[in-house]
């Protein structure tokens, strides 16, 4: 077995114990899908879906979207400039660098989840302040994705920059922004997609959109409302996928 | 006009100093080629004339007035009025070639202008006036970065010609270039040098285009200034001397 060392062997006998370990707490047993029958019942009151409310419900998907484009675009919008603070290539000195990278941390280490339930006590309920927990967490995670981007641009148009006597802050946006930017995209409309399902979930504690309805429907039984929910999010989903894929294309 | 005063650089974290006690001054219509081989500190040199790398030791003056006694904004102008063109071309990818060309007047301008891109119609006309200087025959909004390497140099040629500058440094700028597009990128360095009445200091290892097109040479070897003369008395032993044979 020329292909493994002796050392490889002892890291793939940790990972079965810890395999074996985790299913143990999280009760993971395969033998229990044997009532999957009960699942074909249940799924099956799902059905007629009830297209009564369709246009209602429409209109709670678009608010998600509205929630979800908000949150990341301002997100993206405080967290660009802050990223340029927290890239060690064009912030301005160390303290500053470091006070904004742990700033961004913190926004990312921060669920939405828990900064609606904070924002819930002072803004009530609502789409308002679930567009406001996305926009923190997107925060730090926009920032500190793009700080990472900045530290891997191309360093000679800075250079050039500097040569021709710009403006520090004018040059770094210059010889940065045009070299990043469709990664940028990337990025945005891929935390567009996750704050869609994030806004689904901040349905929850009364978020509003489409997910407060799924959860509203669970909860009362009206299976057939639910199926034109799950549809719904399952369109929108696939639509924001297709459209950033087309945007991302015509960028790059 | 440029005078350096026993200029030493010591990068951190190194021990040998990349440039050691140089003293050399540059007058206007001078046309220096400088040599030396890989390492031997001459892009360091370069970048020490218009501050882009601080000295540790000695001063470099502009006009008599040393860089570090500058303001920040004085700085700037120095830069300002120096065009400098790399080995790598260094224009702004993704953006056309009538735009890197204006980024060459930020120096210029105000913040908010550069940020929104107002330039006036003789700015503009500056740009199209160097592009036919450069002799560029590509479509002035085409983005630059699917242009040829000899086209690239000509565009950041233009990027600092429209700088109006009084200084010319180059840091290899034909290095990267087929030997026949490098010779007509020093011909058209040396006719702008001319027209213009340039200082031009540029970093060749090409020793025989230095002798062709140079009214003097300097030569580098680690970090020491070994040569300083007109090219006809750079021989073939200073060549021994500087490459080490
Ligand atoms: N940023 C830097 N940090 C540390 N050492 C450097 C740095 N830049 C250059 N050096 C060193 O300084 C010396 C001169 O480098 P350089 O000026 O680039 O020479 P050249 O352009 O002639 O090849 C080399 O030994 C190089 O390794
Ligand atoms: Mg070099």
């Amino acid at each position: 077995m020329v292909w493994f060392k002796r050392s490889q062997f002892f890291v793939f006998l940790c990972l079965i114990v810890v395999i074996g370990m985790c299913m143990r707490i999280t009760e993971f047993d395969v033998s229990k899908f044997k009532d999957f029958q009960n699942m074909g019942d249940f799924l099956s009151k799902w059905f007629p879906m009830n297209t009564e409310s369709l246009p209602y419900l429409f209109q709670e998907s678009l608010l998600t979207i509205a929630i979800a484009f908000l949150g990341s675009l301002f997100g993206l919008i405080i967290g660009l400039p802050l990223s340029f603070l927290a890239a060690r290539n064009t912030s301005n000195n160390r303290l500053m660098y470091g006070v904004t990278r742990f700033f961004l941390s913190f926004m990312r280490s921060v669920p939405e989840f828990v900064f609606g339930l904070i924002l819930l006590t002072t803004l009530g309920l609502g789409p308002f302040p679930a567009v406001i927990a996305i926009v923190l967490h997107n925060i730090g995670v926009l920032g500190k994705l793009i700080s990472e981007l900045i530290e891997a641009a191309d360093k000679g148009p800075m250079e050039a920059m500097r040569a021709v006597g710009a403006k520090k802050w004018i040059g770094n946006l210059f010889a940065i922004l045009p070299q990043i930017w469709p990664n940028v995209l990337s990025q945005f409309f891929y935390r567009f997609e996750v704050a869609i399902r994030t806004s689904l979930i901040l349905g929850l504690i009364g978020g509003g959109g489409i997910g407060q309805q799924l959860f509203i429907h669970f909860k009362t039984f009206q299976y057939q409302l639910v199926s034109v929910d799950v549809l719904l999010i399952m369109v929108m989903v696939i639509l924001v996928d297709y459209i950033g894929g087309k945007i991302r294309e015509k960028v790059i | 006009m440029i005078e350096f005063q026993n200029v030493s650089v010591l990068y951190p974290g190194t021990t040998e100093p990349a440039l050691q006690d140089v003293n050399v001054t540059f007058k206007r219509g001078e046309f220096v080629c400088v040599l030396g081989k890989s390492g031997a500190g001459k892009s360091t040199f370069i970048r020490c004339i218009n501050g882009l790398q601080p000295v540790s030791e000695g001063s470099i003056k502009w006009e008599n007035k040393s860089l570090a006694d500058m303001s920040n904004k004085e700085n700037l102008e120095v830069r300002q009025k120096t065009g400098m063109i790399f080995q790598h071309f260094n224009l702004i990818p993704r953006m056309s070639v009538v735009q890197n060309i204006l980024t060459g007047l930020f120096g210029y301008k105000k913040s908010y202008e550069n940020l929104i891109g107002l330039f006036n119609s003789t700015e503009r006309q500056y740009a199209l006036e160097a592009i036919q200087q450069v002799e560029l025959t590509v479509e002035p909004t085409r983005r630059v970065e699917n242009l040829s390497g000899g086209q690239k140099q000509r565009v950041a040629i233009a990027r600092a010609l429209v700088q109006n500058p009084k200084v010319f440094l180059g840091d290899e700028p034909v290095a990267s270039l087929d030997p026949g597009t490098a010779e007509r990128i020093f011909q058209l360095l040396k006719e702008t040098h001319v027209k213009r009445n340039l200082v031009s200091i540029i970093n060749v290892h090409d020793v025989v285009l230095a002798k062709k097109f140079a009214t003097r040479i300097i030569a580098l070897k680690n970090g020491k200034l070994v040569f300083d003369g007109v090219p006809e008395k750079f021989d073939d032993l200073m060549y021994a001397e500087i490459y080490n044979y």
